[in-house]
């Protein structure tokens, strides 16, 4: 016999991936669009840099506060922004 | 003749990045004779968010040009971010140039924000519906202004300057469906049409630093989560001495990142 998803059932995972995806670049208190959403067995993992700690922050706020049932964990660091210690040179 | 460029792409500036950049940005006189930036400067675009462009950016000792990217458009305040930038003495492209005395010779460079479309073989074409004419037209039309002002600048070396990219090859790293967002090769061939030494150009972030044009012009991807520095800097001139390729002096600013 088949079984037939129930209307209302929680909507598959890739359409959540996809939807964090828009979220994250759509959301103007996010904005970005180089984070990459990782389905894991256990979870969603948010990959990707960003400027400053409190940006960090904010997608994972943003993101659990939209999908509370979903578990995320996030690995995303801050760009560093030393100086550069080496040159490229180009005859 | 050895013209030195420092370059980033995709800063992104809010209030909670100003002053990151500061203490690197202090060191540009000791390497580099100009600071292109190649766009997004901003997050969404809006005249506050260029006002922390002016104030981490502005009032720097060497001159800073940059085009504009994707997300400084967001908001629809292109004139009014324009403003603040040039108000704070940063030169701004889009088809136009300017050219630069520098210590090694007149360097002139080229912008434009460029679009997308994708790469030879596998990009979008002039057909079908409006939406589609006119996507591959905006990226039509942004590589012929590259090109006519590229052909246009009377200088001793050529610099491109764009957002999006000029070549498939800067964006290794980049899920492979997206190039069509992240650059198109009509950009190559305006970069290819002029005696162009180095293109310079942001917007892929997982992409990697080096490339060429089908043409053999050398193309560096400078946006920040790809140099993962304030910026990079390029010595370009036909006189290198094996030498010359060392270490810019002190290691850089001394913080600890998260």
């Amino acid at each position: 016999m088949t079984h037939h998803r129930d209307i209302g059932a929680d909507p598959p995972d890739e359409y959540v991936e996809a939807e964090i995806h828009r979220l994250l670049a759509e959301d103007p208190a996010v904005a970005e669009q180089g984070i990459t959403v990782v389905r894991r067995e256990r979870a969603l993992v948010l990959y990707g840099e960003v400027e400053s700690p409190h940006r960090r922050e904010e997608i994972l706020r943003r993101v659990s506060e939209r999908f509370p049932d979903v578990p995320i964990t996030s690995d995303i660091g801050v760009i560093r922004a030393q100086a550069p210690t080496e040159i490229e040179q180009l005859p | 003749m050895v013209i030195r460029i420092a370059a980033v792409g995709d800063v992104h500036l809010d209030e909670d990045v100003v002053g990151r950049f500061r203490p690197a940005l202090e060191e540009l006189p000791e390497c580099a004779d100009v600071l292109l930036l190649a766009g997004d400067l901003t997050r969404h675009g809006t005249e506050a968010e260029a006002r922390c462009v002016a104030e981490e950016f502005g009032g720097l000792a060497v001159p800073v040009v940059t085009v504009l990217g994707n997300h400084d458009h967001q908001c629809d305040q292109v004139p009014q971010v324009v403003k603040v930038l040039q108000d704070a003495g940063i030169t701004v492209l889009e088809g136009n140039g300017v050219v630069l005395d520098c210590a090694g010779g007149r360097l002139g460079i080229a912008g434009v924000k460029g679009f997308g479309g994708g790469f030879a073989g596998r990009c979008a074409s002039d057909f079908g519906e409006p939406e589609m004419k006119a996507f591959v037209r905006t990226t039509t039309d942004s590589a012929d202004r590259l090109g006519a002002a590229l052909r246009s600048l009377d200088c001793d070396m050529l610099v491109a300057l764009t957002h999006y990219s000029p070549v498939p090859d800067t964006l290794a790293g980049e899920p492979l469906e997206i190039y069509p967002f992240l650059g198109s090769y009509q950009l190559g061939q305006a970069i290819d049409s002029a005696p162009t030494a180095l293109a310079l150009h942001g917007h892929a972030h997982a992409g990697t630093e080096r490339g060429t044009t089908p043409g053999g012009v050398r193309v560096r991807n400078v946006a920040h989560p790809v140099i993962k520095q304030a910026y990079s800097v390029f010595h370009v001139g036909d006189q290198l001495d094996t030498d010359q390729v060392s270490p810019i002096g002190q290691s850089g600013i001394q913080r600890s990142w998260s």
